[in-house]
C-alpha cells in the first residue's frame, strides 16, 4: 500500500516559485507572437516541456497517451457488456415488482464517482502489477458509461420492438432472431451512435481518476500532476491533445453514421 | 406539492433531508455527532471522527452543487433566453457555440479553471474569490451550456403553442411574452434543469477536490475522501470510504429522480 498516491501539500506547490515563472515565459512564449505554439515546437524538436524534474517530451507523452487509450480501449468492450447486460435485466424488471430498480441502479452508478470503486479496489491491486491495475481501472471506468449505455439502448429497443413493421416481420413468418438482427438492431444503432461521443468523453476523463488512484503512470496521471505542479506548458499540451483526441472520435462517429444510418445522409441531402 | 409526480416527490425529501441532517449534525451540533459515531475515528486525522468530517463534507458539497447548479441553470436560461430574442443567424450562431462548450469534459475543464484561479490569487488577483467562489464560478463556466440547449429546445417548443401566437397577434414584443407567457410555463422545467445540474455539479467538485487541486476549506466529500483514503492500509479502512460514498450516492439519486420525474411529468411540460 506505500504505492497508494496520496496527494499531500508538498504535491500541491502553490507559491509559483522564480525557476517555474521563467519555465512558463520559456515554454509558453510569453508576449511573442505565435507563443501559443511554442509548446508544441518545443516538443517537436524533442525537447522537455516544463521544469526538468516534472516535465515532459513528446515521446513520454505519446507512450503516457497510448497508456490511457490501450485503458479506455479495454474498458470500450466492458462498458458495452454492463449496457447489454442492464438493457436485458432491465426489460425483466420493468414487467415485475423490481421496476423501481431500473431508476435506481443508473443513479447509483451514476453517483458513483469512479475514484470509489477505484478506491475499494485499490489495497488489493496496486502492488500487484501483471496488468492487474490496468484491467481494475478499465472495469471501474466501465460501470458507468455501460449503464448509461444500457438505459439507452433498453430504451430504443422497447420502442423498436413495439413498432408497426416488427409485427409485420413477426406475421409474416420471420423467427424473432431474424428480425431483432435484420430489422430492429439497425434503427437501434444511432441511438447508440449518439452516445459513443459521451461515453468516449467519460472513459476517457474516468481514466484519469482510476490512473491516480490505481497509481497507473499514464496520462490521466500526467495531466494531474502537471495542474498540481502547475506545468501550464504540460497542461497546454496535454488539454489540446486530448481535445484533439475527441475531435478525431466524433469525426469518426460521424462517419460512422454516415455509413450505417440513411436518415443521416438524407438530412444532409 | 399536490401536483408533484410522487417519485419527484421522494427525490425533493431526500435532498432536504440531507440538507437539514448535514445542517444539524454537522454544523449545529457537531459535538453531539463526535460522541455518538459508531464508525470511530478517522486513522488519518486522529481528532476528528469520520462522522464529523462525512456529515461536514456534505454541507460544504451540497452548498457547492446548490450555488454552482443554479449559477449554471441561471446563465443557461439567460443564453437560451437572448438565443430566442435574437434569432435566425445570430442564434444558429450562439447554439454551435454552446455545443463546443457543451462537448467539453467538465473534470478537465474545471482542473484548468482551478489551475488557472489559483495562479491569479497566488499573484494577488483573486478578486475576492476563495476557493468556495472559484469552484462555484468554474462549475457554472463549465456547466450552462447543458441548461442552455434545454431551454432554448423548450423556448421553442412553448413559442409553437397557440396562446403564444395569440399574444403576439395582440402585439406581445418578444421580452413581454418572454417574460408573461413563456416563464410561467417555463419555471417548473427550470427547477428540473436546475436538479439535473445538482448532482453533475457535486460529482466534478468531489473528482477535482479528490485529485488535490481544489483547496476547499472546510473539506468536500471529495477532498475529505482525497485526504483520508490512505485509511484504507489499516484494518477496517473501509468505513471511512463507505459513509462518504453512501452520503454522495443519496444525493445524486434525490437530485436524479427529482430531475426525471419533473422533466417528464406532463402537467409540467406544457
Amino acid at each position: 500500500m506505500a504505492m497508494l498516491p496520496l496527494t499531500t501539500e508538498s504535491d500541491a506547490k502553490r507559491q509559483v516559485s522564480p525557476e517555474l515563472a521563467a519555465s512558463y515565459k520559456r515554454d509558453l512564449g510569453i508576449g511573442e507572437p505565435f507563443g501559443f505554439l511554442r509548446p508544441w515546437e518545443k516538443l517537436l524538436r524533442g525537447e522537455r516541456l516544463g521544469t526538468s524534474a516534472q516535465g515532459i517530451t513528446g515521446d513520454e507523452l505519446a507512450r503516457k497517451l497510448s497508456g490511457s487509450v490501450g485503458v479506455g480501449l479495454m474498458a470500450l468492450p466492458l462498458a458495452l457488456a454492463w449496457a447489454l447486460g442492464f438493457a436485458l435485466v432491465r426489460t425483466q424488471w420493468r414487467k415485475g415488482r423490481w421496476a423501481a430498480l431500473g431508476d435506481i441502479v443508473p443513479a447509483l452508478a451514476f453517483g458513483t464517482p469512479v475514484f470509489i470503486p477505484a478506491l475499494l479496489f485499490a489495497p488489493a491491486v496496486v502492488e500487484r502489477g501483471h496488468m492487474l491495475p490496468e484491467l481494475t481501472a478499465a472495469l471501474v471506468t466501465s460501470i458507468w458509461p455501460g449503464i448509461f449505455l444500457g438505459t439507452l439502448v433498453g430504451d430504443s429497443l422497447e420502442t423498436e420492438l413495439s413498432r408497426d413493421y416488427v409485427r409485420t416481420a413477426l406475421g409474416k413468418g420471420l423467427a424473432p432472431s431474424t428480425v431483432l438482427r435484420r430489422h430492429v438492431l439497425p434503427n437501434v444503432l444511432p441511438a447508440l451512435l449518439d452516445a459513443v461521443g459521451p461515453v468516449a468523453t467519460t472513459l476517457l476523463a474516468g481514466s484519469f481518476a482510476a490512473e491516480r488512484v490505481l497509481g497507473l503512470p499514464y496520462f490521466g496521471q500526467l495531466y494531474v500532476l502537471a495542474v498540481l505542479n502547475k506545468q501550464v506548458a504540460v497542461v497546454v499540451v496535454a488539454t489540446t491533445t486530448f481535445a484533439s483526441l475527441l475531435v478525431v472520435v466524433s469525426l469518426g462517429v460521424e462517419v460512422l453514421r454516415h455509413v450505417v444510418d440513411p436518415r443521416s445522409r438524407e438530412a444532409r441531402a | 406539492m399536490s401536483g408533484v409526480p410522487s417519485r419527484a416527490r421522494w427525490g425533493l425529501v431526500l435532498l432536504v433531508g440531507l440538507g437539514v441532517l448535514s445542517l444539524v449534525a454537522g454544523r449545529l451540533f457537531p459535538d453531539w455527532l463526535a460522541n455518538t459515531c459508531p464508525l470511530g475515528v478517522d486513522p488519518m486525522r486522529p481528532d476528528r471522527t469520520v462522522c464529523e468530517l462525512a456529515f461536514g463534507g456534505l454541507w460544504v458539497s451540497l452548498a457547492v452543487g446548490l450555488c454552482a447548479g443554479g449559477l449554471a441553470t441561471l446563465i443557461g436560461l439567460l443564453v437560451a433566453a437572448v438565443a430566442r430574442l435574437m434569432g435566425g443567424a445570430w442564434e444558429q450562431t450562439l447554439l454551435r457555440g454552446v455545443d463546443a462548450v457543451f462537448a467539453l469534459p467538465d473534470v478537465l475543464v474545471v482542473m484548468v479553471l482551478q489551475l488557472a484561479g489559483q495562479s491569479l490569487a497566488d499573484a494577488g488577483h483573486s478578486g475576492g474569490l476563495g476557493p468556495f467562489g472559484l469552484m462555484v464560478a468554474s462549475l457554472a463556466l463549465v456547466g450552462w451550456a447543458g441548461p442552455a440547449r434545454m431551454f432554448r429546445n423548450r423556448l421553442a417548443t412553448l413559442e409553437g403553442q397557440e396562446f403564444v401566437a395569440a399574444a403576439r397577434a395582440l402585439g406581445g414584443g418578444g421580452t413581454h411574452v418572454l417574460r408573461v407567457h413563456l416563464w410561467p410555463a417555463l419555471r417548473p422545467f427550470a427547477l428540473a434543469v436546475f436538479l439535473s445540474r445538482l448532482p453533475t455539479a457535486i460529482l466534478t467538485e468531489s473528482t477535482v477536490s479528490f485529485f488535490g487541486i481544489a483547496r476547499m476549506e472546510p473539506m468536500s466529500l471529495g477532498r475529505y475522501l482525497g485526504t483520508s483514503y490512505a485509511a484504507l492500509i489499516y484494518e477496517g479502512g473501509s468505513r471511512v470510504v463507505l459513509p462518504a460514498w453512501a452520503l454522495l450516492v443519496l444525493l445524486v439519486l434525490g437530485a436524479s429522480l427529482a430531475s426525471q420525474a419533473l422533466s417528464a411529468s406532463p402537467r409540467k411540460a406544457t
